[in-house]
């Protein structure tokens, strides 16, 4: 290559980099976001909850690119298939969803244990690994997209299985800074106190990472193989995630009602009773087809049947808290987006979740887009609403505990971005199962699952408006998210008025 | 051993396990309600959402063809979704006890 | 602080316990089924067969006193007219499930009913209608498999496989893997299936 030509490029990056560093300058400016006000724990956290709504926006941009190729198969065909765009709307939601819970322990990990954290240096180099590593996995899945039939493949591009089709090399950095994070929450706890918060959330990393190992391995027998991803999948959202949830409710109730917490640690021994009591064997419901022994079928279904009960006990308590606590709250948006987490998850996993779990009707069911209308309600309800409340109470405090109760100016952008974004998942969610019900009738119970079966339901009328539909409401999932960011971005900027501080006892 | 679901059912086998699932919601919801309000309609109503949950459960016994130790899950819906709430709320009361924390369920109307 | 003493039940300390040894519990009891399930499924078992499966006919039907679909393995139906040793057919086997996994299938297709909805069940795939009789199968199936676009089976849906560059050796053992899995025993998923061996 000639010098000329070098300096060229030299000069072109340089331009652009001045250039990208006015522009952050620029936003910087307009947010008018005061950094001063978090404590180095929460300066991590946020770059962590910047990098989730950033994932957040690509997982529902690609959900878009993947139901218009529903519509239009020839969208984007051979250059973004289906199962590339489908693949990042999945990874991107895993991932931010992490990103999210990651924040939120940073965020509270000085506050419960009373002192600094202690691998702070380490947690902010692990940050910035973790989101390169993400970046060039992404890059790869565009780019590359597939590779030969070899171990190599598996290696540097993909692995192919749904929800964890990061590469090896990327399976072992996400150990690695899943331990670094694990060494922070723990050396931090060690060092300051420990409490019961500490102790089951301690006991509930230990259980995530060592559960995605179990997904680390291939295997030629697919039903070992499918035996093990089950292990990873169902036991990371209805196990441990579901206690990791637990856990942050808990810190944010004492912090946010001001409730005691001898009574919180109690609850949340309770409920990790309950969701680990229902949610471990629960597994038993993915074990129906897959080769595996008959004796899964009556254990899955068994236990699919205990699994609303934490959801039962949830909402009775929640009646009668509302009694103990007359909801004097400062935040309504996050109080808002909390209430939507309590119907989205009973909505979603308890009665969605149910519907079909038995294995009577799901032999029907399974392999449809039955799964398709679950999966997105629950998502969303257990963990898309949560990681959002959260989110308002950081950017609360980021602005210096400012009021964000009635009365805030523009309430409207927060207001509809609830709606929006409800309204959008539950109307893709009705559209799915319409179509999930066509596909189980047609498909499975008339035509018996042939290739020709399959097609005859695909092709039918009702299916194919049942995708215009869901197209339509993600649409309107899209333009709710949107107005997300821009309110997370403005909200309580040059608001004057302070939060009301909120009492803990001890 | 199981006898998948007959074409004919699939409607109210769908309709009938989300109809558990609602019913005991809205049975532990009026329960729990009915003890921080002394109504005795909302007590009624509760025992009318138990009510639907027991139509409900025989409705998918029926439909999904329960037989044999499968019957067991029915009886388990039948009476956990009956004292679930009822234990709960016991539980509640119980851990909340502390005489620096009086609980004053009269805050609760508006 | 005059203490009122908590029952038992509602104490913080026997909710902490509870919670442990409910969690070890179900944790215990889903290792020894994993160890049971596992065995049970190794290849070369009664649920999944050896690889060398792929050397014999497969057919799929109910079976009245077992009150479900099952899978009827046969007399010697040879698989590109070869009979393979155990050694090579897990070899080929294996080559397709890489190729399975390093193509991307699972996010359109489902496997054993897992993966994406957008392209239809791969699971007794190999035992389909579609593929018109038993004769041309075989070599319609990895004409398919290495350039889908051409030889497209779209059912009137105008929805097409792209082409992923599948080399005919990484064909041959996608059609031994599809083989193979069609042999396992599903407990009766999917249901009233109709082989390509049916008589009309």
């Amino acid at each position: 290559m000639n010098t000329s030509g070098l300096n060229g490029v030299m000069q072109n990056a340089t331009a652009l980099g001045e250039k990208s560093r006015a522009c952050l300058n620029t936003f910087k400016a307009w947010v008018q976001l005061d950094s001063s006000n978090l404590s180095p724990g929460q300066q991590l956290s946020v770059k962590y909850f910047i990098v989730a709504v950033i994932l957040f926006f690509a997982q529902i941009l690609f959900g878009m690119l993947a139901a218009t190729q529903f519509i239009f198969p020839g969208f984007l065909y051979e250059i973004l298939d289906f199962s590339v765009n489908r693949m990042i709307h999945i990874n991107a939601m895993i991932v931010w969803m992490l990103y999210g819970f990651i924040g939120c322990v940073y965020w509270f990990l000085e506050d419960e244990s009373g002192t600094d954290i202690v691998g702070l240096k380490l947690g902010n180099l692990a940050f910035w690994v973790l989101t390169g590593a993400v970046t060039v996995v992404v890059l790869v899945y565009l780019l590359v997209q597939i590779g030969p039939g070899k171990d190599s493949s598996l290696w540097l591009i993909n692995e192919g299985r749904e929800y964890i089709e990061a590469p090896r090399w990327a399976d072992i950095g996400i150990v690695v800074v899943m331990l670094i994070f694990f060494y922070n929450v723990v050396a931090t706890f060690s060092k300051g106190k420990w409490s019961g918060i500490a102790g089951v959330l301690t006991l509930d990393l230990v259980a995530l990472a060592g559960l995605y190992v179990a997904g680390m391995f291939y295997m030629t027998n697919i039903t070992h193989e499918q035996y093990w991803w089950w292990w990873v999948i169902h036991l990371w959202v209805e196990a441990t995630w579901e206690v990791l949830v637990g856990v942050i409710m808990a810190w944010s109730l004492m912090k946010l009602l001001g409730v005691r917490r001898k009574i919180i640690q109690t609850w949340l021994y309770i409920e990790v009773a309950l969701m680990f009591g229902s949610g471990i064997l629960g597994l038993g419901h993915h074990y129906f087809w897959i080769g595996t022994p008959e004796y899964w079928l009556t254990i899955g279904g068994f236990f699919s049947a205990l699994e609303p009960i934490p959801l039962v006990a949830m909402v009775v308590h929640a009646v009668y808290d509302s009694g103990a606590h007359a909801f004097k709250n400062g935040n309504h948006p996050a109080l808002a987006w909390i209430i939507a987490q309590a119907f989205g998850n009973f909505f979603g996993a308890g009665v969605w979740g149910f519907m079909h779990t038995l294995p009577q009707i799901n032999m029907f069911t399974h392999g449809t887009q039955w799964s398709a209308s679950h999966g997105h309600l629950a998502f969303f309800g257990a963990y898309a609403t949560i990681n959002i409340a959260f989110f308002y109470l950081a950017i609360q405090h980021w602005r210096g505990d400012v009021w964000m109760g009635g009365n805030s100016q523009n309430a409207w952008r927060w207001k509809w971005a609830l709606g929006l974004l409800n309204g959008g998942v539950v109307g893709m969610t009705i559209a799915l199962l319409i179509a999930g019900y066509e596909q189980s009738f047609i498909e499975r119970a008339v035509e018996g699952s042939t290739w020709g079966g399959y097609f005859a339901a695909q092709n039918h009328p009702s299916f194919q408006s049942a995708m215009n539909w869901r197209w339509f409401f993600g649409l309107i999932t899209f333009a709710g998210l949107i107005l997300l960011i821009w309110d997370l971005l403005t909200i309580g900027k040059g608001e004057t008025r302070k939060a009301p501080i909120i009492p803990v006892e001890e | 051993m199981i006898e998948p679901v007959a074409l004919k059912d699939f409607f109210i086998t769908f309709f009938s396990a989300a109809l558990i699932i609602m019913a005991g919601g809205s049975y532990a919801l009026l329960f729990a309600w009915s003890k921080v309000n002394a109504n005795f309609r909302i007590k009624i109503a509760a025992y009318v959402a138990y009510a639907v949950l027991l139509v409900a459960v025989i409705l998918l016994t029926r439909a999904a063809q329960f037989q044999g130790y499968w019957l067991i899950i029915s009886a388990a819906m039948v009476i956990g979704y009956f004292f679930a709430p009822i234990g709960i709320w016991h539980l509640c009361v119980k851990t909340h006890t502390d005489p620096h924390y009086p609980i004053t369920h009269k805050e609760h109307q508006e | 602080m005059n203490e009122t003493p908590l029952p038992l039940w509602a104490s913080e300390s026997f909710w902490k316990k509870t919670a442990i040894w409910v969690t070890a519990g179900s944790f215990l009891i889903l290792v020894v089924l994993t160890f049971d399930s596992l065995s049970q499924t190794s290849a070369g078992g009664k649920r999944v067969p050896a690889y060398s499966v792929i050397n014999k006919k497969i057919d799929y039907q109910y079976k009245e006193e077992l009150h479900k679909f099952m899978p009827v393995i046969g007399e010697t139906e040879l698989l590109f007219g070869k009979e393979y040793t155990e050694e090579e057919a897990r070899q080929l086997v294996d080559l397709g499930k890489k190729t399975t996994q390093a193509k991307n299938c699972m996010n359109c297709h489902t496997l054993l009913g897992n993966g994406a909805y957008y392209a239809p069940d791969l699971t007794k795939a190999w035992l389909d209608k579609g593929w018109i009789s038993k004769d041309v199968r075989e070599d319609m199936m990895v004409k398919f498999l290495m350039d889908p676009e051409k030889n497209a089976r779209t059912f009137g849906s105008n929805r097409k496989m792209p082409n992923l560059k599948i080399t005919e050796q990484e064909a041959k053992g996608v059609v031994a893997f599809l083989k193979w899995m069609s042999s396992i025993d599903t407990n009766g998923f999917p249901y009233n299936f109709k082989t390509i061996n049916a008589e009309e």
